[in-house]
């Protein structure tokens, strides 16, 4: 993190880098990048993990880590993902990108923004540090079910250090989404009507309002772990009253729209990026910010579709629910290729890898249906083809948004651009790595593979199947090697940027690279919700065709 | 299509577990086709050729309700299919031919035959017990834990079932071919999860009944 802040500081001219300056700020525009710095550690973090995982699994009875150290792993490394990585970056990308975005010169409580950020930086390293411990790390899953989480092992402190750790994180997302939410409503520049808030910035309100809703039953969940393991709690244990499904609940009833928290921003980005390489406007503008709402709406009845074989749910009501967000997410699907058709498309890094967001998120989607269906997921539930569905959406997904956010963003961030050659390998190790990792895995979930086992049968296909996905996880580790590579040779570049690198649209494009500490000298009129693309073309009218 | 479970299941739930998989494996291949083919249409006919500006359209709405209510179609349809499949296997027998209660602990199997007077417990964790069905007869099997929460699982059947701690979970298997199925835990349990194996072997009726008579002996 303090070699990139470093890069940052070099990357204006006219200062020196004041480490002091970046502690104690509370502009948005550095918040951001300490948020999207922090997540990309936790990125090499949790990949590095991912290797080592993948390395043990990739012949059958191997015995690289014992079982108690795979444990930690794999909850170490769904964990980073997910609370350090995922979820933040989108957070870190919004505090940059969102206050630009509205023309507003900050976030509306700058000094609760830096609050956040470091809460959560702290709440990171809690995690983490039970690997300091003698038990070791926690070691029951970024789930954590009850009563398996209750169990006190001599020496498992790490367990309890990870639970105040997500607390710590889980209470940060809470303070940074109301601010989203405020500064939306309250900090629009004049003529920015909420039907000319760029996409991205209305995906995060949608996913700041879930997280509203979604993480203090997180929180409470969490609690009421920490007293049944300490004050003498029975929340989760039968034998005092208490019952296992009820954490459950609580877990999937935060955890499920969790899911959409770390994919809603990632639709945003694709749908700013889109546009500006196809030359067009984003197609049914009106729809795709309702389907967000109907997602992020529906996604808070879904949760028990994480229990069907609990045998203690409704099954065909959260069944029905599920398969029904397939509906506006398949409008946003039709968005998107609307906004290719008829363009003129050309395939810049943030653009390759939003189309392999497209590509991964698409089987993604299709294998999520098929799990909503409670037969299937008899089947399918806690083997490997979940883990192959969930890395799809989250990795397929998600991850390509972030490569596509941080080659497009780039430029605005640090002035000056990523290598386009390096960034174009990047993609190509990073798309073929991904799906010889992860499309294997659907196919040992449904050879009887459980999700969370250190070793497995030698005979059968299972070590075939988990040798291919081993080589793809290693070119996919050569894929980030060469994008840290590509940072620091473009940060030797001191060619400068314009405001505009892209030809974009929205208004972050409309001041300097970096943008001035107060983010904008003069706005352009903003008649749509591509101002910049406005500005670009006075010959054309901007409310045409609406 | 052998990945969803052999050509002919091993159990009459099976079969219609496989049905409902097929269902959704061939309506998701052709959605990919459709969304992949658009997408790759698009990218290669419309990529950049000159510097006119392409046309500015922004919406067509009758385009924007037919994409989204053909998939509210087809959802409700592919619940229909569902519903069908799920009712009658997770229906219960009220007379089942067979009883058998399954136990699991941190890390294995017990299998109690509560009528014959059987009980059957994992001595070797790397292999655990084995439990004996007679075929074309109708085992309920009554699941829970004693401790954290496991899952009784058995790839051949299609199926599997959580054995949660308070919690008296009951299903019917109602196996239709002989051999032998292996079985695992699929509900991470702790550090022996991936060792927790147990397995089912389905006999004609006659066997099982001899294998009940010396079982209940030894045990």
């Amino acid at each position: 993190m303090s070699a990139l802040a470093a890069e940052t500081g070099s990357a204006e001219p006219r200062e020196r880098f004041d480490a002091l300056s970046w502690l104690t700020t509370t502009d948005h525009k550095r918040i951001g990048i300490l948020y999207v710095c922090t997540s990309l550690f936790y990125l090499c973090v949790a990949g590095g993990i991912a290797i080592v995982i993948r390395t043990q699994l990739s012949r059958p009875e191997n015995t690289l880590v014992s079982a108690p150290v795979y444990n930690q792993l794999f909850t170490l490394h769904g964990t980073a993902m997910i609370f350090l990585m995922v979820t933040p970056f989108a957070f870190g990308l919004a505090n940059f990108v969102l206050p630009l975005q509205i023309g507003a010169p900050d976030m509306a409580f700058p000094r609760l923004n830096a609050l956040s950020f470091w809460v959560f930086l702290c709440g990171g390293l809690v995690v983490f540090s039970g690997v300091l411990t003698s038990g070791g790390a926690a070691a029951t899953g970024w789930t954590a079910y009850a009563p398996l989480s209750v169990l006190r092992i001599a020496g498992g402190s790490g367990q309890d250090l990870w639970i105040v750790g997500v607390l710590m994180v889980s209470i940060a997302t809470i303070l940074t989404s109301i601010n989203f939410i405020t500064t939306v409503f309250i900090y629009r520049a004049p003529g920015m009507t909420m039907w000319r808030i760029p996409i991205f910035t209305w995906e995060m309100v949608a996913t700041s309002l879930l997280v509203l809703m979604a993480f203090p039953t997180l929180t409470a969940d969490l609690a009421m772990l920490l007293i049944d393991r300490h004050l003498g709690g029975h929340f989760f244990d039968p034998a005092g009253g208490g019952n296992p499904i009820l954490y459950q609940h609580l877990f999937w009833f935060f955890g499920h729209p969790e899911v959409y928290v770390m994919i809603l921003p990632y639709f945003g980005v694709v749908s700013e990026i889109i546009p500006v390489f196809s030359r067009k406007p984003i197609f049914g503008y009106t729809g795709l910010v309702l389907a967000a709402f109907a997602i992020a709406g529906l996604s808070m009845g879904v949760w028990a579709h994480h229990m069907f074989t609990t045998g203690a749910v409704d099954d065909p009501f959260f069944s029905f629910m599920s398969f029904l967000i397939a509906v506006p997410t398949g409008v946003k699907f039709f968005n998107w290729i609307g906004t290719l058709w008829r363009g003129s498309i050309t395939f810049a890094t943030p653009m390759l890898f939003s189309m392999g967001f497209l590509m991964n998120f698409l089987l993604g989607g299709i294998t999520g249906v098929m799990i909503a269906s409670p037969p299937i997921d008899f089947q399918a539930h806690a083997s490997y083809f979940i883990v192959a569905h969930m890395h799809y959406v989250l990795g397929g997904g998600s991850l390509f948004a972030i490569f596509a956010a941080l080659f497009f963003w780039w430029p605005k961030m640090f002035g000056r651009k990523l290598r386009e050659d390096l960034g174009k390998w990047t993609f190509w190790l990073l798309f073929i790595g991904f799906n010889v990792t992860f499309l294997p895995m659907h196919f040992m979930g449904l050879a009887g593979m459980p999700r969370r086992v250190y070793t497995y049968d030698a005979s059968g296909p299972l070590p075939l199947l988990n040798f291919i996905a081993t080589c793809g996880a290693y070119l996919m580790a050569v894929g980030v090697v060469l994008f840290a590579y590509n940072i620091v040779v473009s940060a030797r570049d001191r060619t400068p940027v314009g405001p505009d690198p892209w030809g974009a649209n929205s208004l972050e494009w409309a001041t300097s690279s970096p943008p001035p500490e107060t983010n904008f000298d003069t706005l352009p009129p903003i008649r749509s919700e591509r101002p910049v693309f406005d500005a670009r073309h006075p010959e054309l009218d901007p409310g045409l065709a609406r | 299509m052998s990945a969803f479970g052999s050509w002919s299941p091993p159990t009459t739930q099976a079969a219609l577990l496989r049905s409902d998989w097929l269902v959704f494996f061939w309506t998701g291949l052709a959605v990919a086709a459709l969304v992949y083919g658009l997408i790759f249409f698009a990218m290669i006919r419309w990529r950049k050729r000159d510097d006119a500006l392409p046309r500015q359209f922004r919406r067509n709405n009758r385009l924007e309700i037919f994409y989204t209510v053909v998939p509210l179609v087809m959802v409700a349809v592919l619940f229909g299919v569902t519903y069908a499949v799920e009712r009658p296997v997770e229906s219960v027998s009220a007379h089942p031919d067979l009883v058998v209660r399954v136990i699991a602990y941190r890390w294995g199997w017990q299998f109690t035959y509560p009528v014959q007077g059987i009980t059957l417990d994992s001595k070797d964790p790397t292999d655990g017990p084995q439990m004996v069905l007679p075929v074309d007869r109708t085992t309920r099997i009554e699941i829970t834990s004693v401790d954290v929460t496991h899952g009784f699982w058995i790839p051949a059947f299609l199926f599997k079932r959580d054995a949660i701690p308070g919690l008296l979970n009951r299903f019917d298997l109602r196996p239709d071919r002989i051999g032998t199925f292996a079985g695992t835990c699929s509900q991470f349990c702790g550090l022996g999860h991936a060792l927790m194996h147990f397995s089912v072997r389905v006999v004609p009726d006659a066997a099982f009944v001899r294998w009940s008579r010396s079982a209940a002996n030894a045990s």
